[in-house]
Formats: structure tokens, C-alpha cells, sequence
């Protein structure tokens, strides 16, 4: 499907589950490991989160000149990328409620941002990691209004979505949040204004709140320094929300990764998913810093083979998982930051146009 | 009009520095100020016999209080994960916001949270604590009482006893310790210390390894007038039903020491389901995932994938063996998280359902 992957090769019925066995195995290996070290990594993230935060803020508040501006805003837009990403995203994958811990349950996390956990959970942990990549199932693919691979049908509205990505990008956390509206089905009548109603009414409660925390109280709270903490506020907002989607973007998306038609789901086992998950995701390499930042989604791969395993995990998987892979003949997407970035662009600009 | 105004204000309140921040910042200055978990510090560890030590903990100013004899779930962090047992309360019965409370473990070989607390509470140790509860609690001025206690099982008695002792109210009790020898006896100092003070207390201390096990003849020996008495038994199984069947006037039973392990079942044999939010009990039978079999019996849980992914049929086991599917990993213990769409249920259950 795609020029530039290694052609995936065929696996058969017997290989498909043994490949699938394999990575049950891993999968075993490491909740078998889990324990304290895990533990004490989310909590440190945690402990970064808040104390990132309330010195972000304080700087904000209380600082006088552009460098604690930079820095007040810098502190609190990492606090929040660290908030979605790594803490967020992963606690509420259900990666850390194996510890009892009512702050680490993934059912209950609520993360800062305008989408709402609940809404977060069905989209994302149930939609999207169960039809990864199959079209006219996960609503990731495009999001709706993008056209990402030559398998979507060209419609006349993409030409203008080198546009739509770019505004998406810094609106980020609002179209996650809207996500599981489905606005664009009742834009097309299939679903119905009171049924839209319904979806959004928790929605508009967190967006409220959201808009209310950044951008009325804390300046309220700051008294002369309210444009200051305003602009810093947006500004860190900004930051995390072009960060994130830059880093989701590459998750699917770059030249390697595959979509799938929905008779691919038919008959599908254990082994199937698995392949299907490694053909439809791509990884980013960097540091462990980068890792970090990324909510460890810079190893999607990892991530949607196991998404229930402790993201941390996911760096000392990746040379097995690449093993395992290897045997079996099948592509492993990776490439740096800049290289998967520049392959998402090339799609979205390719595929505005028609073919 | 005032309420409508202030509501904004409270929420705000609430949510930016209560539950979020506040939280958090005060379990930074302290782990015993964190709100919403009442947390209680390790004061003293004591030695009461080689495998017996006991905890004197302050459990902060949001202990609701215990009467003497009840238990209260104790819950500590072993490699990442938390876990509660329950231990009976061995000091006396405690007022809200009491200074201290104490209690008294065996280290059971091979245990997964006894040897733990024994090799790493030490003074200044935090330990979550639950609600205390337990009807093994005597009445304000009991009748004739016989208190009947087994290995680790004397310690509900030791607090009984001491609350007695203290409220000057050990009118006629007689109190049967049984322990493996003398060495064993946990609280035999106490014992012996009421015992010439309190002319209604008379402790008879039964030693298996001089005696062997205590049986019908010998405790109707010790105690004559048996049948006249309110019981309470506290301690191993064969223990408490040997009291039962010497048939004193009332019983009471700590069941909870010696709680019977659930029975494990073939994959395919049917299981009896208890949900224990809808009240309702289900026969889960024919192959298949937890999730199938309770859709077979007209249940509709809240699931996703079906594949062991997306956690949205995560909930509640209270009690009960399930396997996971893909995994082969067993959960046993009362009150894990399971996923129905890859649980095989292993016993009968009961389920936060």
C-alpha cells in the first residue's frame, strides 16, 4: 500500500499465531515484573507535574521582566505536556491501577485538558486501540476531516487541509475534546441535534472549567499581573497543544504505517491484532528526556501492542519487539523526530490532492 | 441569590486547590495529612513473642473510634501495590481522634503481608488504616462470659479483657489461651498482670505441646459451668467449632483469622455469581469469558473490546479465584480488579456488579 515500506511478508495461519505468542509471552513476562521501580517512576512524573506547575505559575504571578515570563511559561507548558502525556494518557490506559493506588486508577483520572476522561476512555482506550487504523471504524484516521492515506476517498473539502492541520495543531486539545461528539455526523445528518446535546453536555462542563482555571481565575488571582498570566497561560496552552500533536501525528501517520479495510477485522485472532497494531503504527527515536516527553508515545509501536503495560516499559521492549518482528519479515516503522514529522507533512499535503 | 453567586467561587475551590493541589501539597508536607485517606503512624514496635510483634500506631485525629474486639483493615505498599489486611485491635476500646490504638501480628511463613510488616514497620512507619468494624464486641455490663482464644486468635480477647479491666467491669469472666507453649502465649503478661487485681477474671492458659490440643473433655475440665456462659471464640477452625459444640449459652465468632479458601473449580463447571450492587445472583455456566457467561444469564456489564485492551469492563472482584485467559495469572485474593472479557472464573464469585 505504501512505496516506501518494506513489504510486509505474508505470514500463515500458524506463523500469525505463533507471532501472536510471542508477544503474548513478552506481554506476561513484564506485568509479571512489574512492582515497586514502576511505581516510584509515575509518582516521580507526578511529583514533576505539580512542582513544574506551581513554579510555572508562581513565576507567572508573581515575576517581574521577560525571562521569568520565558521561563514561568516554559515550566508551566511542560508541567502540562508531562500532565497529558505521561501521567494522563498512560494512567488512564488502566497501566497503573494493578497497584491499588486511587490516584493511579485508570477509571477514575481525570487529566488537564478540555477533554473529559470519560470521553477519553470510550474514543480513545476502546475505539482506537481496538480498531486501530481500519477505516470506517477508528475515528483517529483523519480525525474526521483529514485525508492521511490514498485508501480514503478524496473529497473536494481536502484541498484546504494543509490549512485544517496547521489550525489543528494549535487547537489541539479542543479537537480532542470534541472528538467524541462526532460534530461530523451530525454536520452530515446522521446523528441528531438532541443526541449531539447529550454527548457534549459533560464536554462543555470541562471545557468551562478549563477556560474559567487559565484564563479568569488565575489572572483574577493575580491582580495586575492578570495580562501577564493570561498571555503565559495561552501561550503554555499552545505550546502543549502543537507539541502533542506533532508527536500524535507521527503516531499513524508518516509514510510506513498501513490502514486497513473493515473486512480485515473479520476472523481476526490474537496474532492478526497484533500485526495489525505493528503495521498501523510508527516510532519516534530520541533520549530518554524525549521519551519522556512524548508520554513514551514516541514508541507507538510498543504502545498499541501493549497498551496496558507501564509506558516506561516501553523503551527496554523495543529492541525485543524489533526481534521478534525481524523473524517474522515484518516492518518495524521508525525514524527521528524531524524525518517522521517531515513524512507526516508530505502525506497531508500528497493526499489533498486527488489519486 | 447569595448561594448562586458563591457556587462558582466553591467549585473553583474545590476542584483547583482541594482536590487537585491540596491534596497533593499536603501529602508532600506529611503523608498523614493527605485528605481522604486516614493514614497512621508507626509509635512503637514491640516484641511480644519470637513470630509476634505489636504495632502501636496514632492514627490521627480522624480515627472514628473502635469498640473493644473489633478489627480495622490495615493497608501498606509491598513492591508497588497495595494491599489491606484486616487485624484485630489488641488494645482496648478507643474514643474519635484517640492518641493511640495497637495491634498485634503473627508473621505467617510464606504470608504475603505479616512478614512484611515485621521486617520493614518500624517507628515513624505510615500505614493506611480503614474503618474499624466486628460484632466479636461484649456488652457495656456483660453476664458470666467465657472467652475462648487460639494462637494469634487471643488477640480480640486481649482487647476485650483490657476494656473489661478498664472499666472495672470483669464481673465473672474466664478466659481459655490456648497456645502452642508458653513461649507462644501472646499476652500472657496481661494476663497475669489483671488476673490478681480483677477477682472475676480467671485465666486458664491451655499448652499444647504439654496438654495437646485442647479437646471437649478438657475444656468442660477448665470450665464446669460452660453451658451458663456467653462465648466468644477466636482462633483456628477446629478451635472455634469445639466451642460451638460444647454448647455455651450464647456464641460469637471471629471468623475472619481463619477464613476458608475458595474452592477451585474446572474452567467449564458452572459457577454461582453473587453481584453485589444489583443484590442479584446469577449461575455462570458453558465456555467462555467471564463477560459471555454473565451476557448468557441476561446481566449486560459495561464492556469495549472484548480483547483484554481497553479496561472498560474492569471492575470489581470481592471475592473468588478467576484465571486470566491470555495471561494464565490467577487473582485470589478478596477484593482485586479483574477484566470480565478475560477472566475465567475459576470459583464462585462476587463481584462489585
Amino acid at each position: 500500500m505504501n512505496p516506501l515500506a518494506t513489504p510486509a511478508r505474508t505470514l500463515t495461519r500458524a506463523e500469525t499465531d505463533a507471532f501472536g505468542a510471542e508477544l503474548d509471552a513478552l506481554r506476561a513476562e513484564t506485568l509479571a515484573g512489574l512492582g515497586q521501580a514502576d511505581v516510584d517512576h509515575i509518582r516521580r512524573m507526578i511529583k514533576l507535574v505539580r512542582y513544574t506547575e506551581v513554579g510555572g505559575r508562581a513565576l507567572l504571578h508573581f515575576g517581574i521582566g521577560p525571562l521569568t515570563f520565558v521561563v514561568g511559561t516554559t515550566a508551566l507548558a511542560a508541567s502540562k505536556i508531562l500532565e497529558n502525556m505521561e501521567v494522563g494518557h498512560n494512567v488512564m490506559h488502566g497501566q497503573y491501577t494493578w497497584t491499588g493506588d486511587p490516584d493511579l486508577d485508570g477509571a477514575r483520572y481525570e487529566w488537564d485538558t478540555a477533554c473529559t476522561g470519560d470521553d477519553w476512555r470510550h474514543s480513545h482506550n476502546y475505539e482506537h486501540h481496538t480498531f486501530t487504523n481500519v477505516l470506517g471504524k477508528d475515528r483517529d484516521v483523519g480525525y474526521g476531516f483529514l485525508r492521511v492515506s490514498r485508501a480514503q476517498r478524496w473529497r473536494p473539502g481536502h484541498l484546504a487541509q494543509p490549512v485544517g492541520a496547521a489550525l489543528l495543531a494549535l487547537l489541539f486539545q479542543w479537537g480532542v475534546g470534541a472528538h467524541d461528539l462526532h460534530l461530523d455526523e451530525t454536520l452530515r445528518g446522521k446523528q441528531s441535534l438532541a443526541e449531539l446535546r447529550r454527548r457534549g453536555a459533560p464536554f462543555a462542563k470541562k471545557a468551562a472549567w478549563q477556560l474559567a482555571k487559565d484564563y479568569v481565575i488565575a489572572p483574577a488571582l493575580a491582580l495586575a499581573n492578570a495580562p501577564r498570566v493570561l498571555a503565559g497561560n495561552l501561550l503554555a496552552n499552545l505550546g502543549r497543544n502543537v507539541w502533542t500533536f506533532a508527536v500524535i501525528f507521527c503516531g499513524h501517520f508518516p509514510a510506513g504505517t498501513e490502514v486497513f479495510p473493515v473486512t480485515s477485522l473479520e476472523g481476526e485472532g490474537r496474532g492478526d491484532w497484533y500485526l495489525r497494531q505493528l503495521r498501523g503504527s510508527a516510532n519516534i527515536e530520541g533520549g530518554r528526556a524525549f521519551h519522556v516527553m512524548t508520554g513514551h508515545l514516541s514508541h507507538q509501536i510498543e504502545h498499541h501492542l501493549f497498551p496496558d503495560l507501564p509506558a516506561a516499559r516501553y523503551p527496554a521492549l523495543a529492541p525485543r519487539v524489533q526481534a521478534i518482528c525481524a523473524r517474522y519479515g515484518q516492518p518495524y516503522c521508525t525514524g527521528s523526530f524531524a524525518h517522521q514529522l517531515g513524512s507526516v507533512a508530505k502525506q497531508i499535503v500528497r493526499n489533498a490532492l486527488p489519486g | 441569590m447569595l448561594s448562586r453567586l458563591s457556587a462558582l467561587p466553591r467549585a473553583a475551590w474545590s476542584r483547583l486547590f482541594l482536590d487537585r493541589q491540596a491534596a497533593f501539597w499536603l501529602a508532600e508536607l506529611s503523608p498523614t495529612w493527605a485528605p481522604g485517606e486516614r493514614r497512621a503512624r508507626v509509635v512503637d514496635v514491640l516484641d511480644e513473642t519470637a513470630d509476634t510483634k505489636t504495632f502501636v500506631l496514632a492514627p490521627g485525629r480522624r480515627w472514628p473510634g473502635h469498640r473493644a474486639g473489633q478489627f480495622v483493615p490495615v493497608e501498606v505498599e509491598i513492591a508497588g501495590v497495595r494491599v489491606r489486611r484486616c487485624y484485630s485491635i489488641s488494645s482496648g476500646a478507643s474514643a474519635p481522634g484517640a492518641a493511640t490504638i495497637a495491634i498485634t501480628v503473627r508473621c505467617v511463613p510464606g504470608g504475603r503481608v505479616s512478614p512484611w510488616l515485621h521486617a520493614n514497620l518500624r517507628r515513624g512507619s505510615v500505614v493506611g488504616l480503614g474503618d474499624p468494624a466486628g460484632d466479636f464486641v461484649a456488652a457495656a455490663t456483660p453476664g458470666p462470659l467465657l472467652l475462648v482464644g487460639g494462637g494469634s486468635g487471643i488477640t480480640p480477647i486481649l482487647a476485650i479483657v483490657r476494656d473489661l479491666a478498664a472499666r472495672d467491669a470483669l464481673g465473672d469472666v474466664v478466659v481459655v489461651h490456648a497456645a502452642r507453649s508458653a513461649d507462644d502465649a501472646i499476652g500472657a503478661a496481661v494476663f497475669a498482670a489483671l488476673e490478681p487485681s480483677h477477682l472475676g477474671l480467671r485465666v486458664v492458659a491451655h499448652r499444647d505441646a504439654m496438654e495437646g490440643t485442647l479437646d471437649a473433655a478438657a475444656l468442660l475440665a477448665h470450665v464446669p459451668d460452660l453451658a451458663a456462659r456467653t462465648a466468644y471464640a477466636c482462633g483456628p477452625a477446629g478451635l472455634v467449632e469445639l466451642v460451638a459444640a460444647a454448647g455455651p449459652a450464647a456464641l460469637h465468632v471471629e471468623r475472619f483469622v481463619a477464613a476458608p479458601p475458595p474452592r477451585l473449580r474446572d474452567p467449564a463447571a458452572p459457577v454461582a455469581i453473587r453481584l453485589a450492587r444489583s443484590g442479584r445472583e446469577v449461575t455462570a455456566a458453558g465456555r467462555g469469558s467471564l463477560l459471555e457467561q454473565l451476557e448468557r444469564a441476561g446481566e449486560a456489564p459495561k464492556y469495549g473490546c472484548r480483547l483484554g485492551v481497553c479496561q472498560s469492563c474492569r471492575c470489581r472482584k470481592v471475592s473468588g479465584i478467576v484465571e486470566d485467559a491470555v495471561t494464565g495469572a490467577r487473582s485470589d485474593a478478596p477484593d482485586e480488579d479483574i477484566r470480565l472479557c478475560v477472566s475465567i472464573a475459576r470459583s464462585n464469585l462476587e463481584l462489585a456488579l
